[in-house]
């Protein structure tokens, strides 16, 4: 039976499917997907495994769940004044939050891959493709269960460099070139500084493991504003990865990548690596000043925000549901800036946002793969010729609106409930945006599957996607809509989840865990606003959408400013052509004028003028020659008596 | 059989080679290829076994074996000896350079234009490299550094090949020309410094390991150790690459043919850090803990200044050079925190930016012999039509950016980890110049990789012949060993270094 | 019986060297023939032969180093001899003249 020893299991096994598939995809049957698809069920079985083996240790201490190998050595160095070994290890543990991540990663991936048999049919390099996909599951995984600094940055660079790969999957396209340069080079730079963070932590630490580190967080023995700048570093790296603002402008850019990837990697597991990352790591943040926590609060709020109101005007379904990715991403940010509290909601957001976000993907794939059209206004009254497509988005979006009594209610209603003990400004503004959510969520729905095809060839050629992709959307649609109601005690238990979601997920942080109480007055005024944006996107989008374009019309200057992503796109572009690439062709011409053709060139032709000057010393005439050398023997001798005597 | 030998024959065997071509008539280039490939699979299974056999023992060097050449002359008590032998770094060293010199030669089998001089020069060069690694005598360390560098100028200015840019011209004769004068120029100071020391040591010896033991036992006065760092420093760091002496090292990688900016780069800039460690760090501690934090601010400027630099080129290889520069200043900052787990760093680098850089002018070399410009925006969706050149150079460029996985990342963490250690200012902008690295190269790949390729243009573009295949290959697999299995690289290493560091027990 | 050595002092010989060697520079810078300028040089170093010699006798009689310094000095002279005369008379033949000032073709 395999336990949670063995977890590094359900990474490697990907990671084997990805050497197999890299070197051998030309060479086996239908290249190698079943491959693929076996890892990741392995992976997904041997979860169950690992799960029971966790659930049954609970409520305790969890004991053999660790497991790993040292990577590197090196003997003997002066450290915190003794002799150390400097070691890096590959380690692996297996805790409440790997087991919430394990499991969406694991379910998800599986979905995906099964899915992508029939949306990546005939694509060009299908066998790549699922190649990366293993090797993106594997480093996946691997962040999860990492149970050290090291190994976490190690494989955070391992996913990164996946999602560019994937996004870059038709890279004969210039803008998915693009896109994938943007997404590396964005969350490259957090990453910058998750590296800076964690060396600072090991720096005071000697170690890199994190039960180490938040022991000696929570002991103190940190200097507090020391660890505040480490974390903060820290939460530089998560900003990146999971696309908060000011990094957000990567994400929505993305959506160049095939849809099954954007479904796996840039909605449910790698940009949610972010919130996991400051989850995990809550300790510290506890253990630092307050700001750490404001700074985590506030980036939440803005890319909430931004988010919300950029998702209302665009046109591309995939980047509407980007910009909901955004916005709930900003939203699981918002509730770990409440501190410990807010760790149980974010990670039930986290969870019921892996299921309907990615179901949304897949959704507005099968919408692609049938019509070969992303944009709304060429698409239109789908509805009929798809089905399922358009019942299982339609769940997705209810969810991701917060209807009740679907997934998202639950996750977005503990995340206010948290808001409302913290204080009462971000609890406003989350739900300030809650109207504004449910109407782009509508609005996306209403323009792509209702009213009059806007394309009418589109529109005839469409068809309902295979079962292989179908499927996943219907078991998914299943989720996103009950997966919400493992916030109850007893429906926890009935899966053995001790005291419900949130009271397992903080039973990693702390001895005692509230009992989950249903918050009445909360949810009813979440939902009267729900229901109220609802409403209201039907009113605008419904028929002609003849109020949508009235108040475009309206106010120009503010459709221009949303279309425009509140120019920080190009703001960016403005400072990169001209700042960055600006400074960089001044220090080459600097390079190239000063040190170059001055100092080198220059001393050379100091030389050679010098050569210039005292060339006229040869006059050609052999007595001068002679007379010189006399003379100078003179003077030696002269020297040389003078010295001796 | 006596294990000394095989530096010998490391040393010697190129020599010989070099020899034997030349009565090889030229029009037999068939011969000439065969012998070199021989040749270059025999020095790189010979480094191989070095590297392999190395084993820590008490002793600080292996393979250990010297051969009097010049007996008890006037004040050279103990003569001149050819003193052989090799510590964990240099051990390291040597197997950089049998891989790089064999992936070399794979690379450079398609040369058709005097083939038979270009590999008598290249042998020579090999020879001189072996030998200065393998070194254990200050006059000979000084005889094979000069080696190594002479070939270069007529490797450079006969195979070479000049860059037109709107502004203003790079010409190889250029090229050559700086790169010979600045590194001819710089072993002046490192030839004073010599002499410094075997006067200063005072027992007529030049065998280094005595003058360890000198050093050790108090032998160099601080104020002498302050005076006589900085030369080294200066010398070999202008090889090294060391800002603001660095601009031989663009110019000459761009002018010089494939692989000799493959083994420049790739093992010659490494001579310089060798020699800063071997001569400025293991003699001179004392000189070394006053003059470091020098240093480090000239590492620290050197990696953003060619990261910067690399980020506004628009020809392939200058790109590369710069990066170059770049990157050997990982190299410089790790040997100047003086701290174990840095110098390590700086070792691993060594190694990997050795590898790494030798593939990535391979790669160049394949598009230009075809192509005929390097210039970024010329190309593009490269990936498509040359599937297996654009991996290879993805995983170059790859490890250039320090990705996990590749070696590129162990060294580079390992320089961060040690300049944190004791300068944390300076490690911060360290990381950020390997984000800045990120940018550079990823817009190398998104210009000339994807995108549409131009098959009008290009089209009769072929991806790797098999010799180059098999010279990238073995590159490849040196990257990822050491970036999946560090182990053994920082075994040979990590003890070496504890020795000879200034503070450590 | 007294040697010679210990009836003529060193420094005569010396004296004598010198007083030679002075008539060789003085000849070397006055003249302008290329001739006469390379028979002071073989005044020159027959001056410094005598040294040698000189020198050869007075410090250490049993070893002849400085004899065979002198041989060499001797053979080195010959030996110049035979390769400035073939210069001149190259020279000769190409401007019909040995005056060293006219011929300054290799100046800067």
């Amino acid at each position: 039976m395999v336990d949670m020893e063995q977890a590094w299991l359900i990474p490697a096994i990907p990671a084997v499917a990805f050497v197999v598939l890299a070197f051998l995809n030309g060479y086996l049957p239908r290249r190698g997907d079943f491959i693929a698809i076996g890892a990741i069920a392995a992976a997904f079985i041997l979860f169950f495994a690992v799960a029971i083996d966790l659930l049954d240790q609970l409520p305790g201490e969890l004991e053999h769940n660790t497991s790993g190998f040292d990577w590197l050595t090196i003997n003997g160095i002066q450290l915190l004044g003794q002799t150390n070994d400097f070691v890096l290890r590959i380690g692996f543990r297996v805790d409440q939050l790997t087991l919430v991540m394990l499991a969406v990663v694991t379910f998800v991936g599986l979905m995906v891959q099964v899915y992508s048999l029939g949306y990546m049919k005939g694509e060009v390099r299908y066998g790549w493709y699922y190649a990366v996909l293993s090797l993106f599951l594997a480093s996946m995984l691997t962040l999860v269960l990492a149970d050290n600094f090291l190994l976490l940055y190690i494989v955070w660079e391992g996913v990164g460099i996946c999602s560019f790969l994937l996004i870059g999957h038709y890279f004969e396209r210039r803008s998915a070139a693009e896109a994938a340069k943007k997404a590396f080079v964005t969350t490259r730079l957090g990453d910058v500084a998750l590296l800076i963070g964690i060396i600072l932590l090991w720096r005071e630490a000697g170690t890199f493991d994190m039960s180490e580190i938040f022991h000696m967080a929570e002991a103190g023995e940190f200097d507090q504003g020391y660890l505040t700048m480490a974390t903060l570093f820290l939460f530089g790296g998560a900003a990146g990865k999971s696309a908060q603002f000011p990094f957000h402008v990567w994400l929505p850019d993305a959506m160049e990548g095939p849809t099954p990837v954007s479904a796996l990697i840039h909605a449910a597991t790698m940009v949610v690596a972010g919130v996991y990352l400051v989850a995990r790591v809550m300790p510290l943040f506890e253990a630092s000043y307050d700001g750490a926590l404001y700074v985590v609060l506030a980036v939440g709020l803005i890319t909430t925000f931004i988010s919300a109101f950029m998702g209302l005007v665009m046109t591309d379904i995939k980047r509407v549901v980007a910009y909901s990715t955004l916005n709930s991403l900003g939203l699981m940010m918002v509730a770990l800036g409440f501190g410990e509290a807010g760790v149980g909601p974010a990670m039930l957001y986290l969870f019921s946002h892996a299921f309907f976000k990615a179901l949304l993907f897949l959704a507005c794939g099968s919408v692609i793969h049938a019509t070969e059209k992303q944009e709304v206004t060429a698409l239109g009254g789908l509805g009929r010729k798809m089905p399922i497509t358009s019942a299982t988005f339609a769940v997705g979006a209810l969810a991701m609106a917060g209807l009740v009594p679907l997934s998202g209610f639950f996750a977005k209603d503990e995340i206010l409930v948290a808001a409302e003990h913290f204080s009462y400004a971000p609890f406003i503004l989350i739900l300030a945006t809650l109207p504004i959510t449910a109407m782009y969520m509508v609005r996306v729905y209403l323009l792509t599957f209702s009213g009059e095809p806007k394309d009418a060839h589109a529109h005839e050629h469409a068809h309902e996607s295979p079962p292989l992709m179908s499927w996943p959307l219907v078991l998914l649609a299943g989720l996103a809509a009950v997966a919400g109601f493992v916030v109850f005690e007893p429906i926890g238990k009935a899966i053995g989840l001790e005291s419900g979601f949130l009271g397992f997920v903080e039973s990693v942080l702390v001895e005692e865990v509230h009992a989950f109480e249903f918050n009445w007055p909360i949810a009813i005024v979440s939902s009267l606003l729900v229901g109220g944006g609802l409403g209201a996107g039907v009113m605008i989008w419904g028929g002609e959408a003849a109020p949508a374009t009235a108040a475009a019309a309206r106010f120009p200057a503010v459709h221009r400013l949303l279309l425009n992503k509140f120019y920080v796109d190009a703001f960016y572009q403005w400072a990169i052509n001209n700042v960055v690439l600006g400074f960089a062709k001044v220090i080459a011409f600097f390079d190239r004028a000063v040190i170059n053709d001055t100092g080198v060139n220059g001393s050379g032709e100091v030389t050679n003028g010098l050569g210039f000057l005292l060339k006229f010393q040869q006059t050609g005439k052999l007595p001068n020659y002679a007379l010189a050398m006399i003379l100078g023997v003179a003077v030696l001798a002269i020297v040389g008596f003078s010295v001796k005597g | 059989m006596d294990q000394g030998y095989v530096l010998l024959a490391l040393i010697v065997l190129p020599m010989i080679t070099a020899a034997v071509l030349v009565v090889v008539p030229s029009e037999r280039k068939d011969i000439v290829r065969a012998l070199a490939v021989t040749v270059s699979a025999v020095l790189f299974a010979l480094s191989l076994y070095v590297f392999v056999d190395y084993e820590t023992t008490d002793q600080q060097f292996s393979f250990a074996k010297s051969w009097a050449w010049l007996d008890n002359v006037g004040v050279l008590k103990d003569g001149i000896t050819l003193h052989l032998g090799v510590d964990g770094i240099a051990a390291t060293m040597l197997l950089l350079n049998g891989i790089v010199t064999l992936a070399g030669t794979l690379i450079s089998l398609k040369i058709e234009h005097k083939n038979k001089d270009f590999f008598i020069l290249f042998f020579l060069l090999t020879a001189g490299v072996f030998g200065t690694f393998s070194s254990l005598d200050l006059f000979f360390f000084f005889f094979f550094y000069e080696l190594a560098v002479l070939p270069m100028y007529l490797l450079i200015a006969i195979w070479g090949s000049s860059s037109r840019f709107p502004t203003f011209v790079r010409t190889k004769e250029y090229g050559a020309l700086k790169l010979m004068m600045m590194l001819v120029a710089a072993s002046v100071p490192i030839f004073l410094g010599i002499f410094a020391i075997f006067i200063e040591a005072g027992e007529g010896t030049f065998s280094l390991p005595r003058l360890y033991e000198i050093s050790q036992n108090g032998g160099f006065d601080t104020d002498f150790q302050k005076l006589v760092f900085p030369l080294f420093v200066l010398g070999a760091g202008c090889l090294a690459g060391l800002w603001p002496f660095h601009t031989w090292s663009p110019d000459g990688h761009v002018a010089a043919p494939t692989a000799v900016s493959m083994l420049h780069a790739g093992v010659l800039m490494k001579l310089g850090a060798f020699g800063i460690l071997r001569l400025g760090i293991q003699l001179l501690p004392e000189g070394a803990e006053f003059w470091m934090p020098a240093l480090v601010v000239l590492a620290v400027i050197n990696i953003l200044y060619g990261a910067i630099s690399a980020m506004a080129q628009t020809d392939f290889k200058y790109v590369i050079g710069y990066s170059s520069v770049s990157h050997m200043g990982y190299v410089l900052l790790g040997l100047a925190t003086l701290d174990p787990v840095g110098v390590n760093g700086a070792a691993l680098q060594m190694f990997s930016h050795g590898v790494m850089t030798a593939l990535m002018f391979a790669m160049v070399g394949v598009v230009y012999d075809q192509a005929h410009t390097r210039e970024l925006g010329a190309f593009g969706g490269l990936a498509s039509k040359l599937p297996l050149f654009a991996t290879f150079f993805l995983i170059a460029g790859l490890t250039s950016v320090g990705l996990p996985g590749t070696s590129g990342f162990v060294a580079e963490f390992n320089v961060f980890v040690g300049t944190f250690r004791t300068y944390p200012w300076a490690g911060a902008l360290a990381i950020l110049g390997a984000g800045i690295t990120a940018v550079y190269m990823f817009r190398l790949f998104a210009l000339s990789f994807f995108g549409g390729f131009n098959l009008s243009r290009w089209g009769g573009l072929k991806d790797m012949n098999r010799y180059e295949m098999a010279g990238g290959a073995l590159l490849i697999v040196f990257i990822l060993f050491m970036g999946l299995w560090p182990d053994p690289f920082v075994d040979r290493i990590s003890p070496t270094v504890v020795n000879f560091l200034p503070g450590i027990e | 019986m007294e040697t010679a050595a210990e009836q003529i002092p060193l420094e005569h010989f010396l004296f004598a060297a010198g007083v030679l060697f002075s008539i060789g520079v003085y000849g070397v810078l006055s003249r302008r023939n290329a001739v006469l300028i390379l028979m002071s040089v073989e005044l020159m170093l027959n001056a410094v032969a005598v040294n040698f010699v000189a020198f050869a006798v007075y410090t250490d009689g049993a070893l002849f180093r400085g004899l065979i310094f002198a041989v060499f000095v001797i053979i080195i002279a010959a030996a110049e001899v035979g390769l400035a005369l073939g210069i001149i008379l190259r020279v000769f033949r190409n401007r019909a003249t040995a005056n060293v000032d006219e011929v300054s073709q290799l100046k800067w």
